[in-house]
C-alpha cells in the first residue's frame, strides 16, 4: 500500500511535490539538451554565428512567407532558435542544415571508415578470452549452485591468451591506426580506456580500505578514517592545480624524489602514456574516499551472523570475503560504480587543469587526454565548431543513456519503498 | 568477530600508513607552501619538502587582508548557502513523491532523471547562459544559485529516495490510522529518521556551490564584485607570475570548513550514502 490518496488527488499531491524539481530540470537540464540538438542541425561555426536581434526589415518577409504561424516563430521561437527564422543565403547566418542531418553523416562518416573498424574489430578479438572468461565462470556458479567447481584459474587462461593474440594480430598496429582515426573515434576510445582503468582503482582502494576501516581491533580507527577521507573534501580545482604541480618535470615533487635515489624522472606530463597514467592517479586520489564511504555503510549493514554461519561451515577468511561480503555489496556499490562511471566519462575540470588535453600529438589531432569533454569545450570555445560538435554530443548522449539504462536492469534500483 | 593474526594486522596498518601519506602529503604541501616566504611552490631543499623551516604568516596576511578575498568568501558562502536550502527542500519534497506514493510514469521518471545527467554538461554551458539571460538571471547569483541546485538535483533525489525507501512504511500508516494526513506523518516520522540523507544531501548541495568554477566563470564573467572563492583563486593561479604562497594560504582557506563540514558530519555520510542500497 502506498499513501492513502487516490485518484486524482493523488496525482495533484505528486505533481505539487514534483513541480519545483521538474520545473528547474526543465529549465536547466532539458532545455540545454533540446538547444543542442538543435544546434547540431545547424551550421553554426566561426563562418555562421547567431544574430540575437532579429534584423526588423526580415520580419515582414518572413510573416508574409509564413501567414500562420509567422508572428509565433517570430516573436518566440526566433529569439532562442534563430537557425529556423534565417535565410541560408546570407552570408555569416547560422541556419539549419540541409538536410538536417549533415553533421550527424560527417560525424559517423569518421566512425565508420573502414579501417579503423578492422582495427576496432581486431582489439575486440584480442580482449575477447577475458570477457569469455567472465560469461563462462558466471555460468560454470549459476548452473552448478550451491556449490560450483572452481573458476578463478578461468581468468589467468584468459589473460594469456589475451597476451598470445596481442602478439598475434598485432595489437600495437591495431592501435595505431585508431590513434590516426577520426578525432571522434579516438575521443571516445579514450575516453572509455580512461573510465576502464579509473573505476577498478576506485573500488580496489576503496574496498581495502573500507575492510581495514570497519575491523574492530584497530587502534584509533575514527583518526584514520578522518584521515583517510580529506581528498574527497578539497575543491577539485584546488587539488588539480597540486597534483599538477607535483608532475612537472624539473620543479615537479615526484621528480625530484626520483633524483634523490639517483634516477632521472621521466617528463610526466609530455609523454602520451604517463599523462594518461597521472590523469588517472590524479582521479583516484580524488574519487576513492566516495567509494569508501559507500562500502563501509554497506559493510556495517550485512549482518555478523552471516559470518558467523560461514564459519561454522567451515570457510576461510578469503572464502568468506569472496562468498559472503562481495555479493552483498553489489548492491550498495553497483549504483555508485554507475554514477561515478559518468561522472568520469565526463570529467572535466580537473584534466583540463592538469594536462589541457595535452600532450598534442599533431596539429588538429586531438591530446592524448583528450576526453569527451575536454574536446567539445575545445571544439565549442576555442576554435567555435559549434555545430559538428553539438551532432558529437547527442551521440555521446545517446551513448550513455544506453549505457545507464542498461546498468540499471543490473541494480533495480529504482523501485519503491511499498514494493 | 575473530582477532585477526599479527600478519593482518600489520599488513593493515600498513595499508593505512601509505593511505593516509598518499592521500594528506598533498595538503601538508600546500601548508607548506602557505608559510613559506618568497611566494614559491617548490623548493629544492629536500627537508623544506617535508617539514616547515622558516615560517612565515604574510601569506595569509596578504589574502585575507589585501587581497580582495574575503568578499569572494562572502559571495561564496551566500551562493553555496542558498544552493544547500534549495537543495535540501527540493530533493526531499520530489524524493517523497518518488518513494511515497505509486503513480504511472513514476519509474520512467526515476530513469529519465538520471538520463538528464547522461548529458556532457560542458555543452550546456551556452545554453544555460542563454535561458538565463531570457529569464533576466545572467551574471545574478541567483542564476548560479538556481543552476547549482538542479545540477545536484539528481543525484540527491536519488539518494534521498533511497533512504526514504529502507524507512518502513508501516510507521507513517500507523499514524495515518491515529488520524494524520500523509504529508504529515510524513514530516513527524520519516524525515527525522532520515536524518542522515538530508545531511549528505545539505552537504552535497554545499559542496556544488563552494567548489564548483567552470559555470560560476561563464555566468559571472567580468563582474569581479561577485566573484567566487574558485574564480578569484583560479585567476590567482592564472597570472602570469601567481604569488604561489598566497594560492596556497587561500586554497588552504578555502578547503577548511568543507573538511570540517565532511568530519562533522562522516558517521552520517557512512549511513546516508545508501545509493538505492541494501539498508533496512
Amino acid at each position: 500500500m502506498g499513501v492513502t490518496y487516490r485518484g486524482w488527488r493523488k496525482y495533484l499531491a505528486v505533481l505539487a511535490f514534483l513541480a519545483p524539481t521538474l520545473i528547474s530540470l526543465i529549465i536547466l537540464s532539458l532545455f540545454p539538451i533540446v538547444y543542442n540538438v538543435y544546434i547540431s542541425m545547424t551550421n553554426r561555426n566561426t563562418f555562421h554565428y547567431p544574430v540575437y536581434d532579429m534584423p526588423q526589415e526580415d520580419r515582414a518577409a518572413f510573416i508574409e512567407e509564413h501567414p500562420v504561424t509567422g508572428p509565433f516563430l517570430w516573436n518566440v521561437v526566433c529569439p532562442i532558435f534563430s537557425g529556423f527564422c534565417c535565410d541560408p543565403d546570407q552570408p555569416g547566418r547560422f541556419c539549419v542544415e540541409e538536410p538536417f542531418y549533415a553533421n550527424y553523416a560527417e560525424l559517423l562518416q569518421d566512425f565508420f571508415a573502414p579501417e579503423a573498424l578492422r582495427a576496432l574489430g581486431r582489439l575486440l578479438l584480442i580482449i575477447a578470452p577475458l570477457i569469455g572468461a567472465y560469461v563462462s565462470s558466471n555460468q560454470v556458479k549459476e548452473r552448478f549452485r550451491p556449490s560450483p567447481p572452481p573458476t578463478w584459474w578461468y581468468w589467468p587462461v584468459g589473460a594469456s591468451l589475451v597476451i598470445g593474440l596481442w602478439f598475434l594480430l598485432n595489437g600495437g598496429g591495431a592501435y595505431q591506426t585508431l590513434n590516426n582515426a577520426g578525432s571522434f573515434f579516438i575521443v571516445m576510445f579514450r575516453t572509455v580506456l580512461y573510465v576502464i582503468a579509473c573505476i577498478p582503482l576506485f573500488f580496489l582502494l576503496g574496498f581495502a580500505l573500507a575492510l581495514v576501516l570497519n575491523s574492530e581491533f584497530l587502534v584509533g580507527r575514527a583518526l584514520w578514517r578522518v584521515l583517510i577521507i580529506i581528498p574527497w573534501a578539497v575543491p577539485s580545482y584546488i587539488s588539480a592545480l597540486i597534483w599538477q604541480f607535483f608532475f612537472r618535470t624539473e620543479q615537479g615533487t615526484i621528480n625530484q624524489l626520483l633524483r634523490l635515489i639517483g634516477l632521472e624522472g621521466p617528463r610526466w606530463l609530455l609523454n602520451p602514456t604517463l599523462a594518461f597514467i597521472s590523469v588517472v592517479i590524479v582521479n583516484v586520489w580524488m574519487s576513492y574516499p566516495f567509494f569508501m564511504v559507500t562500502i563501509i555503510g554497506a559493510l556495517q549493514s550485512i549482518p555478523q551472523a552471516l559470518y558467523e554461519a560461514a564459519e561454522v561451515d567451515g570457510a576461510s577468511p578469503w572464502q568468506q570475503l569472496l562468498n559472503v561480503t562481495l555479493p552483498l555489496l553489489r548492491p550498495a556499490v553497483m549504483p555508485a560504480v554507475v554514477l561515478s562511471s559518468i561522472t568520469t566519462f565526463q570529467m572535466f575540470n580537473t584534466v583540463w587543469l592538469i594536462t589541457e588535453g595535452g600532450p598534442e600529438r599533431g596539429a588538429g589531432k586531438p591530446g592524448a587526454t583528450e576526453f569527451v569533454m575536454i574536446h567539445a569545450y575545445k571544439e565549442v570555445f576555442q576554435k567555435q565548431n559549434d555545430g559538428l560538435i553539438g551532432a558529437f554530443a547527442v551521440v555521446v548522449f545517446i551513448i550513455l543513456f544506453a549505457a545507464t539504462l542498461y546498468s540499471l536492469r543490473l541494480t533495480r534500483i529504482t523501485k519503491g519503498a511499498y514494493e | 568477530m575473530r582477532e585477526p593474526s599479527p600478519q593482518l594486522k600489520i599488513l593493515s596498518y600498513a595499508i593505512l600508513i601509505v593511505a593516509a601519506v598518499f592521500a594528506l602529503y598533498p595538503i601538508w604541501f600546500t601548508f607548506l607552501a602557505s608559510i613559506r616566504p618568497g611566494g614559491r611552490l617548490f623548493t629544492l631543499d629536500l627537508a623544506g619538502m617535508f617539514v616547515p623551516k622558516v615560517v612565515t604568516w604574510e601569506n595569509f596576511q596578504q589574502i585575507l587582508f589585501v587581497k580582495p578575498f574575503p568578499i569572494w568568501v562572502r559571495n561564496s558562502l551566500f551562493i553555496a548557502g542558498l544552493t544547500t536550502i534549495a537543495c535540501v527542500s527540493l530533493a526531499t519534497s520530489g524524493a517523497f513523491a518518488f518513494s511515497r506514493f505509486q503513480f504511472v510514469g513514476r519509474e520512467s521518471g526515476l530513469i529519465l532523471l538520471l538520463a538528464l545527467q547522461a548529458f556532457p554538461g560542458v555543452l550546456a554551458l551556452v545554453p544555460i547562459a542563454l535561458i538565463l539571460q531570457r529569464l533576466g538571471l545572467y551574471g545574478t547569483r541567483w542564476g548560479l544559485i538556481l543552476a547549482y541546485t538542479t545540477g545536484t538535483l539528481v543525484f540527491t533525489t536519488w539518494n534521498l529516495k533511497g533512504y526514504f525507501d529502507t524507512i518502513p512504511i508501516d510507521l507513517e500508516e500507523a499514524a495515518m490510522i491515529d488520524g494524520a494526513g500523509p504529508i504529515q506523518s510524513f514530516v513527524r516520522i520519516a524525515l527525522p529518521l532520515a536524518r542522515p540523507a538530508l545531511a549528505t544531501t545539505a552537504l552535497f548541495g554545499f559542496m556544488s556551490g563552494w567548489t564548483e568554477y567552470v559555470m560560476a566563470q561563464v555566468l559571472l564573467a567580468g563582474q569581479a564584485q561577485k566573484y567566487t572563492a574558485p574564480i578569484g583563486l583560479a585567476q590567482m593561479a592564472s597570472d602570469l607570475s601567481t604569488p604561489w604562497g598566497q594560492y596556497a594560504a587561500g586554497a588552504l582557506l578555502v578547503s577548511v570548513p568543507v573538511v570540517i563540514l565532511f568530519l562533522w558530519l562522516q558517521r552520517y555520510l557512512e549511513a546516508g550514502l545508501t545509493m538505492g542500497g541494501v539498508k533496512g
